[in-house]
């Protein structure tokens, strides 16, 4: 029966899982420091942001993860898998994920702005108390799908020899030859772990506009 | 012996001694000198000057696009002067020395002379995330500095005097149009600014709730201390409550005087124009 396999994969999944969360808050700052570094008034700021953001999204993750792992060590700095890991899926993610928070940001209307100015606020204090909230609210969905992107990303991984829950499913399956129960589980497993990072976003969004539109 | 100060105080000659020695004694609260705005090759304003008395209610009409809202934004420092200078209190708005020098203001000096502004807008523009307490609250708790109760007793108290103290609870989106507007009153109110500015307050509400919007800031006029710069195209409004009148037409004042002399005797050919379009209804 296909339960027999279910305990193997446990491993796999705990790594999968901590490649997750820990890209996911990395990425999440990375978003903010280079969506607001595209907004930002000194040119050489929104250049470097610029920069990144458009390296990491137009080429593939994939060869992103390849090269921080393979190609890196040429030039001296050799990474553990899971940070390498975490380094590419974070890195990858943050691009997406920066404009996600300039547009956002960006579509606040300029009314606020301008009524934050009108009560004298500094620039730090329209930013932080009248723009980042109701940009907020707005960002979560987006955030929602590039975490479970993210997620399904970390399949990845297992290219580099990082015992995720792919690399778990393809080892074990070389060694018992069967992969319809393996892959089924392996399916079954991911969309388990997507559920509560669905339904927090979902929880959050709904926590951060109730009673407001 | 007496004769000569009969002559000396006689009614006329008082009144103009009067007169001038206010004008030399009062400083005004705004000054506008010479300023200009042009964006690319269209000109808004026209080498504007003007004085602003403290306590004083002027109201600008005229035509749309005729520069009234941008001579506003300019005071609010929400837009830039393209030449000239604006003084507040005595003070340069967008400039500031620096080695004797003058200088383009930084945000530090914007900050410090902006405090004595407020403004209303034409849309409320209410903070949506925020309940109507907390909108009027976060300036005096953030930008003023004070604590939470004082700030609160504040709100609360301007609330109050637009009439909206059942509502601190509420969000904007629950309010209507007129209670919105009254919202944002309050919340300019509330930082005690020297100078009010009313960039057509009630020209996005529905017609049944511009009167309670005008009630109210025809109350605040009535308690006299704050300088008021209305921006309106409610005529009757303008006669009620100002203490004198702008005309603008093309990025000019084209004529000016007591509301009494603007809409009996208007002089220029576009004034009149203007108003007939009012008289008509």
């Amino acid at each position: 029966m296909w339960f027999d396999i279910l305990p193997s994969f446990w491993e796999g999944a705990k790594i999968t899982i901590q490649l997750t969360l820990f890209s996911a808050v990395i990425a999440f700052f990375l978003a903010f420091l280079a969506g607001f570094g595209r907004l930002s008034k000194i040119k050489a700021v929104r250049f470097l942001a610029a920069t990144y953001v458009e390296i990491f999204r137009g080429t593939s993750l994939f060869v992103q993860l390849f090269w921080i792992y393979f190609a890196l060590p040429l030039f001296g700095i050799m990474l553990p898998k899971m940070l390498a890991g975490v380094l590419a899926l974070s890195l990858n993610a943050g691009a997406y994920g920066s404009e996600i928070v300039r547009s956002t940001i960006i579509s606040v209307p300029k009314g606020q702005t301008e009524a934050a100015i009108a009560l004298n606020m500094t620039p730090w204090q329209r930013t932080w108390l009248v723009i980042l909230p109701q940009a907020l609210v707005m960002m979560l969905p987006a955030f929602g799908n590039l975490i479970i992107e993210m997620l399904k990303g970390t399949a990845l991984v297992s290219l580099v020899t990082l015992a995720d829950l792919t690399f778990v499913a393809t080892v074990l399956n070389s060694s018992i030859m069967r992969p319809t129960e393996i892959f089924s589980v392996l399916l079954v497993i991911y969309f388990v772990i997507s559920l509560p990072f669905t339904r927090g976003i979902r929880w959050i969004e709904h926590r951060l506009s109730a009673g407001r539109y | 012996m007496s004769v000569p100060l009969k002559v000396i105080y006689n009614e006329e000659s008082t009144k103009s001694i009067g007169n001038d020695l206010r004008k030399v004694a009062v400083q005004p609260i705004v000054n506008y000198s010479n300023i200009s705005k042009s964006y690319g090759d269209l000109q808004v304003l026209r080498n504007i000057d003007l004085d602003i008395a403290p306590g004083e209610k002027v109201a600008l009409i005229g035509p749309s696009g005729s520069g009234k809202t941008t001579l506003a934004r300019l005071l609010m420092t929400l837009e830039e002067p393209t030449s000239g200078t604006i003084e507040v209190d005595g003070e340069m708005l967008w400039h500031q020395k620096t080695n004797g020098k003058l200088v383009k203001a930084n945000e530090k000096h914007l900050h410090k002379v902006r405090g004595n502004i407020g403004m209303v807008f034409q849309h409320f523009n209410l903070f949506p995330h925020m309940t109507i307490l907390r909108n009027v609250m976060e300036a005096p708790r953030n930008v003023l500095g004070l604590s939470k109760e004082e700030a609160m007793e504040r709100a609360v108290t301007m609330l109050k005097q637009v009439g909206l103290a059942n509502k601190i609870d509420a969000y904007p989106a629950q309010l209507s149009g007129g209670q919105k507007q009254r919202v944002a009153i309050a919340r300019a109110l509330v930082m005690r600014p020297k100078v009010m500015i009313f960039d057509e307050p009630t020209s996005a509400l529905d017609p049944e709730l511009v009167g309670e919007v005008l009630e109210v800031i025809k109350a605040i006029a009535a308690e006299g201390e704050m300088a008021m710069l209305l921006i309106t195209h409610e005529m009757d409004f303008a006669r009620d409550v100002a203490d004198r009148i702008l005309f603008f037409d093309q990025g000019r004042i084209i004529e000016q005087g007591s509301p009494k002399r603007i809409f009996n005797n208007p002089e220029s050919e576009r004034l009149q124009t203007f108003l007939s379009r009012f008289n008509r209804h």
